[in-house]
């Protein structure tokens, strides 16, 4: 990619979960980071996250969740930047997912999961490597 | 004082020659520029004066602790697999929690509630996808309530048996539905015993499931007050929280400013609306305030926590029955389930530990702290509750632990850091003020930029490793043991119910909205709608003739938002 293009980040909370310490600690890490996030605030439906990541023409997509709806709202989110034709856009997420569920998430088109203890120059990382254009 | 003048003078002219003496020459020795050890000494508590900073126990100002004595012993749960009281637990819909609640013999219930139901949103609508039964039980209406209690038939009564309901935005409709359950069963709702959450002010800062904007969401917990005082005389009308603050990234003095400035903004509700203070403050309980690894910091946070609040109550509020001054419920979720690491997870049975000791050396029981597996998933194993529950009993029964009051009174570290941190909370509560109180600090998004800031401050500390946590960001190397867990026990929540719960409740709800009578539901919600707009109304009476026509909690929650409006977050970030 182009090293002077600054990444865009939507960072997200899908559904009702109102745990934002990881999402609002990633959105500050990010910035440090180097690059633009915008921080969407609590209970965002997938719908009004790919809205804004397509409106915001984000980079990257990041989504926390730590009430066990993951498994229908991660790949919900993906499914709907596929249907408007943004699967360019990468999905991470974190949060309280077990480990069994990382696989299945992974299959659906989730570029990474990050739970507890993942450090936030771990995820920048990533993200540089993995952002698609 | 402790010491006289020509004893503290013997005292800092010691310490001086030490210093430049002894302790110099060892620095010089091993190269260090200062130690890595700190002294204190009588020097530090020149002043202290052990009735007005601590008391005996059970008087003014309570540091030591809030009673006389400690109580007798609580009888014991006879194991991991049961609970007498009861856990806080509940999952899929009320028929699972229900059978899960006779299968453990309960005779009281901790409820969790899921998300749309505390959110104020039906288990039907859009925005509940995927989220019913997950983190608690789907509540829509009182059929559900009825449901669930069936747990109690055959094993005790309801006056004979108390309820906490995690619940907050739509806390007074969760009572109704409560009362309307008492009466149907012949129970005086004036026996009834329990404790709501309803601390609508921490969920702006810190916990999320807010509703409507701070200043109607404190006309509902006015009315809790003035109902509660009057016709619920033995349930608590609020569990105020300085948990969820600390686990949101608060540090302890900031979770305790931001803590008692709410309490303060809710004791105003009950005078503005013409109690006397004595009248309501007993039944305002709180809820602990999370804990850490900084063992005598946790230790002085707690001594300090209870003379603040007895200031507050004595001092500001001219509170005039002594047991007014004394918090209630400081106790309670001692443990900081931010610290457990996925990492070798059965370390966090040793910081559970750590932080139980420093619960039992400040009054607390000393609790064994949150199951190890706490950050693996939702819910516990009943090897780590097991195993928790033995720490605390290791704890009193082995240690003896709790058997002296305040052991560390007096400690000059002890007393200057319980200085130090009271000393700092003040500071921020008076800024608080200055602000117009906890809810203008909310509303300006303060307190939650504030939490956001020492969340981060706290990360950037364990990524540079400033912060030592083991097994994370140290002795992570190829010659440690990576030791995992697994849970041999299965967990007592069915995965497959708590998978198609949704789609059960979905049914349920569906045969209860076509049985019910849906002209009186109309009426009732009607009635709520005018009655809500007008301030003095207190909105019990009204949920309660809705609960009673089974209106279901999305549809009072809907009149109320389109009364109240919905609150939405300014300046998060």
């Amino acid at each position: 990619m182009n090293r002077d293009k600054v990444i865009r980040v939507l960072m997200a909370k899908p559904g009702l979960d109102g745990h934002d310490r990881g999402a609002k600690v990633l959105t500050l890490g990010l910035r440090d980071e180097g690059m633009e996030v915008i921080y969407t605030g609590l209970r965002q439906t997938p719908e009004k996250i790919v809205q804004a990541a397509v409106q915001e023409d984000v980079d990257v997509v990041g989504l926390s969740c730590l009430s066990g709806a993951h498994n229908y709202l991660f790949p919900r989110v993906v499914d709907l930047l596929k249907e408007k034709g943004r699967e360019d856009i990468l999905v991470i997420g974190g949060g309280l997912i077990p480990d069994e569920d990382v696989p299945k998430l992974k299959g659906k088109g989730i570029g990474a999961i990050f739970t507890a203890g993942a450090a936030i120059h771990t995820i920048a990382e990533y993200i540089r490597q993995n952002v698609k254009n | 004082m402790l010491y006289n003048e020509e004893e503290l003078e013997r005292i800092e002219k010691a310490r001086n020659e030490w210093e430049q003496g002894l302790l110099k020459r060892q620095l010089e020795r091993f190269g260090m520029e200062k130690p890595s050890s700190e002294t204190y000494t009588p020097l530090d508590l020149k002043d202290w004066d052990f009735l007005e900073k601590v008391g005996l126990p059970g008087q003014y100002p309570f540091t030591s602790l809030e009673y006389p004595t400690q109580l007798p012993d609580v009888p014991q749960a006879a194991g991991a697999m049961r609970f007498a009281a009861g856990a806080y637990a509940g999952y899929g819909t009320v028929e699972d929690t229900r059978d899960l609640w006779r299968a453990q013999g309960r005779r009281g219930a901790n409820v969790a509630f899921d998300l749309p139901t505390q959110c104020g949103y039906d288990s039907d609508d859009p925005v509940a996808r995927g989220e019913v039964g997950k983190v608690g039980i789907a509540v829509d209406t009182l059929r559900d309530f009825e449901v669930l209690y069936e747990f109690l038939d055959g094993v005790t009564t309801l006056d004979r048996s108390a309820s906490n309901f995690t619940i907050n935005a739509p806390c007074n409709i969760i009572l109704a539905m409560y009362i309307a359950m008492a009466e149907k069963k012949g129970v005086d709702p004036a026996n009834l015993r329990g404790t709501p959450q309803n601390d609508i002010l921490k969920e702006f800062i810190a916990r999320g499931t807010y509703i409507f904007p701070p200043e109607p969401s404190m006309r509902m917990v006015r009315d809790t007050i003035t109902y509660g005082t009057k016709k619920l005389p033995l349930l608590n009308t609020i569990s105020i929280c300085g948990y969820h603050i600390r686990e949101a990234g608060a540090t302890a003095a900031q979770a305790m400013a931001f803590t008692f400035s709410d309490a303060i903004a809710y004791v105003q509700l009950g005078l503005d609306a013409g109690l006397d203070v004595d009248e309501f403050i007993r039944r305002f309980t709180f809820l602990g305030f999370s804990g850490s690894m900084d063992f005598f910091l946790e230790i002085a946070r707690s001594r300090a926590a209870r003379r603040i609040w007895a200031r507050i109550m004595k001092e500001r509020f001219k509170a005039k029955d002594p047991r007014s001054w004394v918090i209630s419920g400081l106790g309670a979720a001692t443990e900081g389930r931010y610290l457990c690491t996925t990492q070798r997870p059965l370390n966090n049975l040793t910081r559970g530990i750590i932080m139980g000791v420093a619960s039992a050396l400040s009054g607390g029981r000393g609790s064994g702290g949150v199951p190890y597996d706490e950050p693996l998933g939702l819910g516990h194993s009943y090897e780590g509750t097991q195993l928790s529950q033995d720490a605390a009993r290791i704890m009193r029964y082995e240690a003896g632990l709790g058997e002296v009051i305040d052991p560390l009174a007096g400690s000059y570290y002890v007393e200057s850091l319980t200085d130090q941190v009271e000393a700092e909370t003040w500071e921020i509560m008076n800024k608080i003020e200055s602000m117009g109180g906890a809810v203008e600090a909310i509303k300006s998004g303060w307190m939650q930029r504030e939490v956001a800031k020492s969340a981060y401050h706290f990360q950037k500390e364990v990524e540079s490793g400033e912060r030592v946590v083991v097994g994370l960001n140290k002795f992570t190397g190829d010659d440690e043991l990576e030791v995992s867990t697994s849970r041999l026990v299965p967990h007592p929540y069915d995965p497959k119910k708590r998978e198609d719960a949704e789609e059960r409740q979905l049914a349920v709800l569906a045969k209860v909205k076509k049985e019910r009578d849906n002209q009186r539901v109309q009426s009732t919600l009607k009635a709520l709608h005018k009655a809500a707009q007008d301030d003095s109304e207190n909105l019990m009476p009204y949920f309660l003739d809705c609960v009673k026509a089974y209106a279901t909690l999305g549809e009072m929650c809907n009149v109320l938002r389109d009364v109240f409006g919905e609150w939405e977050p300014v300046g998060a970030m």
